[in-house]
C-alpha cells in the first residue's frame, strides 16, 4: 500500500510501478542512470512522465546551455558590473529553480493514478521519491558550483555573499532527504 | 558588450567564514557524489529469520475453494430463444417477470429491422475504440438524439452498461476529493469510487438528513483548513430508481442540499431512463426539476432502451472531458453499429408514442397493489417503480436460509410459467450487502391478466413455501 505520494514497492512485478536502476550505485559520478528513454510524444506506460523528465537525454547540457545563456544575456545588460551580472545570474537561477522544482505541485497532464502526485512538488515527484539519484545529485551540484562561481566573480565581497549564500540555502534545504514532504507552517500544502 | 573582470589574476582576499562555507559545500558535493540511491520507506523491518518464519507459517489455499454444490453459479437456468415477453426457460415457455425489457422493445419488429439494417451496412463490431477508427456516424447520430431527447448540451456513449458509471465517476473524483453515495449503490457505482480513490462517506439509504449532516461535518471541516477545502471536489452520487431496493431517490432536497453545501450531484438513472417522467425522460422529469441542476446524468441502455452499453449526458463543458478521461471511453470497443442503430430506433418509438410510460406505470401500480398482504414477503419498492424487489418478511436468521427458501419459490413459480429471479450479489465485494430478495420486473407487454396470474401465483407459493 502506498500512503500519501510516496510509492513503496520497487519490485519489477507490481504493474503501473517504475522500474528504475535502483542498484544501489557506489555513487561514484553521475554516469549509469542517464540518457533516458526516448519515448517524448509516444504512447508509453509511464504513470508520471514528471518523475523522468530529468533524466532524459540531453536536458542536463540544456540546463547548463539555459544558465549560461542566461548569464550572457545578463551581461549584455548596459551598465551593469560583472559582479552584479554572477548574483543576478546566481539569484534568478536559483529562485527559477524554487519556484519549478519546490513550489509548484502536481503534474500539467492528467496521470492514470487517479492524481498521487497532486499534492508533491517536482522535486519530490522526480524518480517517484528515489533519493540520491543522478539526476537529484546533479541538479544539487549545479547551484553549488553556480554558488563557487559567483563567489570567486564577485570578490567575496559581504553583500553579494549574504544575498548568495541566502538563495543558495533556499534551494540546497528543500533538496534534504529529510524534507521531503515536508511542508513548513504548512505552506504550499495543498 | 562583455565586460573584462579587470582584476582577474591579482589574489583577493577571501573571509575567513567564505573559506569555510565552501570547505564544507565541497564536503557536501563530495558526500552527495559517494551516496547510494534509496527509496525512502524501503526498510521493512523484518529480520531474515523473521521472513522465514513467515513463510513457514503460510499455508496455501487451494486454488479451487470447496464450493457447495447447490450455489447458484453452478444450478443456472438455461434461456433458449430471446428473454423477450415470453421466455423460454430449461425448455419450458414461461411469462418473463425477470428481465429489464421495460418498454418491451427487445422484441420490438421496428427496432430488429433497424438493427439487421445497420448489420448489413456496417457488420457486426467495430473493431476498435472511439479515438482509433471506431466511431462511426450512428455513434454520433445517437449521442446527438440522446442529448436532445435529454434536453442536455452533449452526450457520451460507452459501449457496456457497467463501463458507465464506473468510468465517469474516476474522471472527475480523484485522490483527496469526496464522494457523498447512498448506501443502496449499485455495484457499478461501488466499483467506480474504488477506482476513484476518492474519500467515500456512506449516508443512509434516502435519509437527507443523515445526509445533511454528513455535509455538514464537511463543512466544519473545510472552515477549519480553507486551503485544503479550495483544492478538494465534493459530489454526492445517488441513483434515480435504485435498483437494489427499487425506492426513488428524493432528487428536490438533494438538489436543495446541493446548492446549499456546494457539491456536484452525479445521477444515475439506468432504471429510471424510458421510465419516469411524462415523456420518459427520468427523475429530472418526474419530479420537474431543471436539468441543469444535475451536472452529470449516467444511465446505461440495456434496460428501457433494449439495447447494449450506456451513456452519459450534461454540459458539454462536463461531457467533454470524459472523451479523454473516460477510461471505458478511450479503452474499449466503441458499441457495435447495430446496437446503436437500435438505440436510435427505440428512441424513435419512445418519441413517437410517449403514451406507453403511463401505461407502465399503471401495471407497477396494479401488481404492487395485487402483491401486498402476502405472508411472509413484503414488497419493497416504490409503486411507480417496475423493478421492485420481494424481501422476507422476517429473516430466518442466516442469509443462506434465506436464499434457499426464496430459491424454492422462485423454482415453484417457475413451474407454474411464471419467469422470476433473485436478485445476486457477490456477496464479498458488496460494501452494504442488501438483504436477499425476489426482484420482480413489470414491462408493458404484460397483459393484466398476466399480471393477475402472476401476483397469484406468488401468493399461493409463498404461502406453501413459508407456512
Amino acid at each position: 500500500m502506498c500512503c500519501h505520494g510516496l510509492p513503496v514497492g520497487g519490485s519489477p512485478s507490481s504493474p503501473g510501478c517504475f522500474v528504475p536502476l535502483i542498484q544501489k550505485t557506489g555513487g561514484l559520478l553521475l554516469t549509469a542512470e542517464r540518457g533516458g528513454r526516448m519515448n517524448v510524444g509516444t504512447a508509453h506506460s509511464e504513470v508520471n512522465p514528471n518523475t523522468r523528465v530529468m533524466n532524459s537525454r540531453g536536458i542536463w547540457l540544456s540546463y547548463v546551455l539555459a544558465i549560461g545563456l542566461l548569464h550572457v544575456v545578463l551581461l549584455s545588460i548596459p551598465f551593469v558590473s560583472v559582479p552584479v551580472v554572477w548574483t543576478l545570474t546566481n539569484l534568478i537561477h536559483n529562485m527559477g529553480m524554487y519556484i519549478f522544482l519546490h513550489t509548484v505541485k502536481g503534474t500539467p497532464f492528467e496521470t492514470p493514478d487517479q492524481g498521487k502526485a497532486r499534492l508533491l512538488t517536482h522535486w519530490e515527484q522526480m524518480d517517484y521519491g528515489v533519493q540520491f539519484t543522478a539526476s537529484r545529485k546533479f541538479l544539487t551540484i549545479t547551484p553549488i558550483v553556480l554558488y563557487f562561481l559567483t563567489s570567486f566573480y564577485t570578490k567575496y565581497d559581504q553583500i553579494h555573499f549574504i544575498l548568495n549564500t541566502v538563495s543558495l540555502m533556499s534551494v540546497l534545504i528543500p533538496k534534504l532527504p529529510q524534507l521531503h514532504g515536508v511542508r513548513i507552517f504548512g505552506i504550499n500544502k495543498y | 558588450m562583455l565586460r573584462v573582470p579587470s582584476r582577474i589574476g591579482k589574489r583577493t582576499h577571501a573571509p575567513a567564514y567564505h573559506l569555510i562555507l565552501e570547505g564544507i559545500l565541497i564536503l557536501w558535493i563530495i558526500r552527495l557524489l559517494f551516496s547510494k540511491t534509496y527509496k525512502l520507506q524501503e526498510r521493512s523491518d523484518l529480520t531474515v529469520k523473521e521472513k522465514e518464519e513467515l513463510i513457514e507459517e503460510w499455508q496455501p489455499e487451494p486454488l479451487v475453494p470447496p464450493v457447495p454444490k447447490d450455489h447458484p453459479a453452478l444450478n443456472y437456468n438455461i434461456v433458449s430463444g430471446p428473454p423477450s415477453h415470453k421466455i423460454v426457460v430449461n425448455g419450458k415457455e414461461c411469462i418473463n417477470f425477470a428481465s429489464f425489457n421495460f418498454l418491451g422493445l427487445l422484441d420490438n419488429p421496428r427496432v430488429k429491422a433497424a438493427a439487421l439494417a445497420s448489420l448489413k451496412k456496417y457488420g457486426v463490431g467495430t473493431c476498435g475504440p472511439r479515438g482509433f477508427y471506431g466511431t462511426f456516424d450512428v455513434h454520433l447520430d445517437l449521442e446527438d438524439r440522446l442529448a436532445k431527447f435529454m434536453k442536455t448540451e452533449e452526450a457520451i456513449i460507452y459501449s457496456y452498461g457497467f463501463a458507465t458509471i464506473a468510468s465517469a465517476i474516476p474522471a472527475y473524483s480523484k485522490r483527496g476529493d469526496i464522494v457523498f453515495v447512498d448506501r443502496a449503490a449499485c455495484f457499478a457505482i461501488q466499483k467506480g469510487l474504488q477506482a476513484s480513490r476518492s474519500d467515500i462517506k456512506l449516508f443512509k439509504h434516502n435519509d437527507m438528513a443523515d445526509l445533511e449532516r454528513l455535509l455538514k461535518e464537511q463543512e466544519i471541516e473545510d472552515q477549519k483548513n480553507p486551503r485544503k477545502a479550495r483544492v478538494t471536489r465534493r459530489f454526492i452520487v445517488v441513483e434515480g430508481l435504485y435498483m437494489n431496493t427499487g425506492t426513488i431517490c428524493p432528487l428536490p432536497e438533494l438538489v436543495k442540499l446541493k446548492y446549499k453545501y456546494k457539491a456536484r450531484i452525479f445521477l444515475e438513472e439506468s432504471l429510471s431512463f424510458g421510465v419516469l417522467g411524462e415523456h420518459g425522460r427520468g427523475v429530472t422529469e418526474h419530479y420537474g426539476i431543471n436539468i441543469d441542476d444535475i451536472d452529470l446524468i449516467s444511465a446505461n441502455m440495456e434496460n428501457a432502451l433494449a439495447s447494449i452499453g450506456g451513456f452519459c449526458c450534461g454540459r458539454s463543458f462536463v461531457i467533454d472531458h470524459q472523451r479523454l478521461s473516460g477510461q471505458g471511453y478511450c479503452f474499449s470497443a466503441s458499441l457495435p453499429p447495430l446496437l446503436a442503430a437500435a438505440a436510435i430506433e427505440a428512441l424513435n418509438i419512445m418519441e413517437e408514442n410517449p403514451g406507453i410510460f403511463a401505461v407502465l406505470k399503471e401495471k407497477c401500480r396494479q401488481i404492487h397493489k395485487a402483491l401486498q398482504g402476502i405472508s411472509g414477503l413484503k414488497v419493497v419498492g416504490e409503486s411507480f417503480s417496475p423493478a421492485f424487489h420481494l424481501q422476507l418478511e422476517e429473516s430466518t436468521g442466516s442469509r443462506e436460509q434465506d436464499v434457499r427458501l426464496l430459491q424454492e419459490i422462485v423454482d415453484q413459480c417457475m413451474n407454474k410459467n411464471i419467469a422470476l429471479t433473485q436478485a445476486r450479489y457477490l456477496e464479498k465485494e458488496e460494501k452494504c450487502l442488501p438483504p436477499p430478495s425476489i426482484r420482480v420486473v413489470v414491462t408493458v407487454e404484460q397483459t393484466e391478466e398476466e399480471l393477475v396470474r402472476a401476483a397469484s401465483t406468488i401468493k399461493e407459493v409463498a404461502q406453501v413455501v413459508l407456512l
